[in-house]
Parts: structure tokens; sequence; C-alpha cells
């Protein structure tokens, strides 16, 4: 398949009316898996003949049209195969496109599924990708995954999973749940280090996007998409020419994505503004990333203010991480001494390897050669990601014997 | 509408005791406030009074029973309803008030419908 421009923003165009026209399909036939069928189909037909015949005027309802004669073509089939009356099928009423995208979101994102396969099923109907490209995505095998999002289309069927918006008193609940899926999809792209898979990150952003159109109002939404946008400004600087991961301290800020900083910021303050009541966590780690972004050097950083955020995102989200961060922010505004003793204040964090690491980098300052030798030793003893444990190798050579 | 099994796993207990009297009444109020959507269900004796069939080589084959449930499990299937829900979300909503929820767990699944 040529990869031309033209031919990838066709593919774009197509994944992304797709969407749509798939998320209105299901709740007309009341059935994913069917619906998914005949989109798929209209989908490879479009990509057939477009390039050829040209765009049609309104893609949405040409695929729409498609999808809906494959969608019939399949329930008449099944039903001759089974002997059975095809029950009719109700394919017009009004349009309700948003709602159903948001009710496709909300099936996806159901707690009733496992994190894993919400974030393959996201992958596949709200991003439109097909199966081979989600296996490849999420570094499954393709016949794992195409036995994943079977089960996972036939429990939604089967259990009786609904194709509706939460109601309001359920929905912080459940939009949170649809957030952390989306940005646990952010961080498989992002990686600790370097990016490793920049595809997945422009997906995440791309239905973060989605959900911001859906759900214009939402602090957290307006958070978690300056929180990417803020993180992924670095994706060029984060790594060497080598593809050795670079610390924020020592990236080339020249090469941050100014546009992307802009946008993200922008959303920090539209966040607060909308979060006037309760801090909103994605809106305070922007915040913090927002500090990293507007400092023209990392020796500029407003430690005061990163610290002050840290403070915030403690009184909505006590967790040992953060305690951790906001330690070692410590360290940068009153000297390693201070950060060193924040650090060791931080407990249930022993199988951290990023605890002892920061640990290291401290005693390494401090000139306590022997102590940061041990506290990286620490951190390379514990299992994690490849790259980071690279990285963490290098950096302990600085202070081997 | 669809129906569901709420399968209740938790302390394995004789529940006609008196000692869990409290439990019982727990389970009545249950039982009345979901009247509506039950649709049948049984409270079981422990697992000690359990009985396990197996037929050795298939249909028509020795019956060999062991003394004692299926799986010995910190916590046992002690009881089950038959409710009739809208949906998954309905029907979590009353599995999270049946008493064996609270302590224990509540497996939540769909029945079949054959259609007929």
């Amino acid at each position: 398949m040529p990869l031309d421009p033209a031919h990838a923003a066709l593919v774009r165009l197509v994944r992304d009316e797709g969407t749509r026209v798939l998320a209105t399909l299901i709740r007309q036939v009341g059935d994913v898996a069917l619906a998914e069928d005949a989109v798929q189909d209209a989908t490879v037909r479009a990509l057939e003949t477009w390039p050829r015949d040209g765009v049609p005027d309104e893609p949405r309802a040409w695929l729409t049209v498609a999808a809906r004669r494959r969608a019939i073509d399949i329930v008449r089939r099944e039903a001759a195969r089974t002997g059975k009356e095809a029950a009719a099928m109700e394919l017009t009423g009004p349009p309700e496109e948003q709602d159903d995208l948001l009710r496709l979101v909300f099936t996806c994102c159901h707690p009733a599924l496992a994190v894993e396969t919400q974030v393959a099923l996201a992958l596949r109907t709200l991003c439109g990708l097909t199966t081979p490209e989600v296996a490849r995505a999420l570094l499954v095998p393709e016949a794992t995954m195409t036995k994943r999002l079977t089960r996972a289309k036939q429990k939604i069927a089967r259990a009786g999973i609904p194709y509706r918006v939460p109601d309001d008193h359920e929905l912080p609940e459940r939009l949170r749940g649809v957030l952390s899926t989306v940005y646990l999809l952010f961080n498989e792209g992002y990686g600790p280090t370097a990016t490793p898979r920049p595809a997945l990150v422009d997906e995440a952003v791309r239905l973060t996007r989605l959900l911001r159109e859906l759900m214009p109002g939402e602090a957290s939404v307006l958070g978690l998409l300056a929180l990417e946008l803020l993180l992924d400004s670095r994706r060029d600087a984060r790594h060497d020419a080598d593809g050795r991961p670079v610390l924020l301290a020592d990236q080339d800020r020249g090469r941050w994505r100014a546009e992307l900083v802009q946008e993200g910021v922008i959303l920090v303050g539209e966040g607060l503004r909308r979060s006037p009541d309760r801090p909103d966590p994605y809106v305070v780690q922007a915040a913090i990333a927002a500090c990293h972004a507007l400092a023209p050097r990392y020796a500029d950083t407003d430690w005061t203010a990163v610290l002050s955020w840290y403070d915030v995102l403690l009184a909505v989200a006590d967790t040992p991480v953060v305690r951790l961060n906001r330690a070692v922010a410590v360290g940068e505004r009153d000297g390693p001494a201070a950060g060193l003793a924040a650090i060791d204040a931080v407990t249930g964090l022993d199988d951290y390897p990023l605890r002892h690491a920061s640990r290291a980098e401290l005693l390494a300052r401090l000139g306590h050669t022997a102590d940061a030798r041990a506290a990286y030793a620490a951190a390379l003893a514990l299992p994690q990601d490849a790259a980071q444990l690279a990285h963490l190798r290098r950096r302990a050579e600085r202070v081997s014997p | 509408m669809p129906q569901y099994a709420a399968l209740i796993y938790s302390a394995d207990v004789d529940w006609t005791l008196p000692e869990y009297g409290d439990e019982m009444k727990e389970y009545n109020a249950f039982g009345e406030a979901a009247a509506a959507v039950i649709r049948g269900g049984a409270a079981l004796y422990q697992t000690s009074t359990a009985t396990t069939v197996r037929v050795q080589g298939g249909k028509g084959g020795d019956v060999v029973t062991s003394d004692g449930p299926y799986a010995e499990t910190k916590e046992a299937l002690t009881g089950f309803y038959l409710i009739e829900c809208a949906d998954l979300d309905e029907a979590v909503k009353i599995a999270a008030t049946i008493p064996g929820a609270w302590d224990g767990a509540v497996e939540v699944r769909p029945v079949i419908d054959f259609g007929g």
C-alpha cells in the first residue's frame, strides 16, 4: 500500500468517519460485533473505490449506507443459515452522533471489562485500527488479540453491558475509569524514558481530543489532554541521536514542540477555571508539566511553584509516587541534603526503582560515592522497563570505581 | 429481559445456627427489597455436607463419589439468586446489595436464553 500523504489522509478520514458510523450502527443493530463487521466492510470498500472515483461529497453518508446494507446482508444470511426469521431492523431514526460516540466510549471502557481489554477495544472501535494494527500496537500476537477482542464483544453481548451514557450520579466515577484507560494507552506509547511507540501516543491524544469534543466542560478531560500534550511536546528531545534517553534536565528545549506547549498551557488554565471547588488531579499534573514547559532552561525552573502544585496534588491524590516526585523537587530547590531527607521520609516504595535511583543521584551530588553506588545497585536489582534499566546503568557508571 | 445468576461466595458456615441470625435478617431484608427482580434462589448448607459425583469412563461408567465440594477454597459457594434485570449495570447494582458481597463476593453470570 503506498504511504504517500494523500493516501494517509484518506485512511485517516475513513477511520474517523468509520468510528462515527460504527457508534450509531451499534445502537441501531444492538450488536457490537455485527456493526463492526459491517463498518469494516464499508471502510475496506471506501479505501478501494475512493482513490479511483474520488472522495464522495458526504463521506459519512456514503459509509453509513454501505455499512447498513452490509449489516442487513449479514443478518439475512445468518437467518437463512439458521432457518429463523430475520428480525426487522430499525436502521433509521434521528441522528444522535455525539451521544452514540459517548455510548461507545463508555461501553468500551466499562469496568466489567479488564483494563487491557478496554485499551484494545478502544483502539479497535474508537480509534478505528484494524485487529492486526491493534495487535502490533500493543505488542500482542495477532491470534491472541483476535481472541481477546472476540471475547470482549461476546461478553458485551451476553452479559448485557449496556450501550448508554451513565446517569449523572455515576458519571464522575465512570469518566475517571475512561480517562485512566486512555492515560494508560498514552503511557504505553510514551514510556518511562524515550517514547518507544509514538503511534500509540498519537492515538491516545486523538482519543482525548474526541472526549473533549464530547464533554467540553469536563475539567478532568481538559487536564488529561493538557498533560498529554505537554508531555508529548518533549517527544523529539527525550532521546539522543543514538536513541538513548535524555533526562529533563539535559534536554534541548529548542526541540520541544512550541505549539503543543502553548495549547497545553491554555488547556491548564481552562481546566483550572472549570474546577474551582476541587482541584482535578490531571489538571494539577498538567500544571506541574507546564512549569517545566515554560522554563527556558532547567536552571530557570520555578521549583517553588512546582512544590506548591505537588502540595495541591497531594491533597487530592496522595500516593507514594507523588510524594517521591515532590521530594525530588525539594532536592532541586533546597539542595541534595534536603532532598535526600525528603525522599527518606517517603515510605512504601522499596520496590520502586526510581526511588533508589533518585536517592543515588542526590548521594552522588553530595559526594557520597559509596552510598550512591549502593543505591544504584538497589535500583538496578529491581524489575523494570529495559530502556530505563539501560539508562540507570549508564548513570551508575558515573560513580563506579 | 436477561436473567443473571448471582452466585454468593462467602465464609463456609452453617446458616441455620442462631449466631447467624443477624445475617439471615439481612438476607431477608434483601429478599424483600429486591423481590421485584428475584426469580429464584437458595441458601446452601456448608461444603462439609457436599458430595461430589463423577462418572469414570463417561456415561454409564462407575459412579465415584467424594466427600466434600468440587473445589476447596477459602470462600465457598454458599447460596445463589436468579435475578432478572435490564442490563449488567442493573444486575451489578442488585448484586452489591446482597449481604454476601459485603464480606465475600458475588459472581454475576448471564443465564443462557435458549429461546423456546
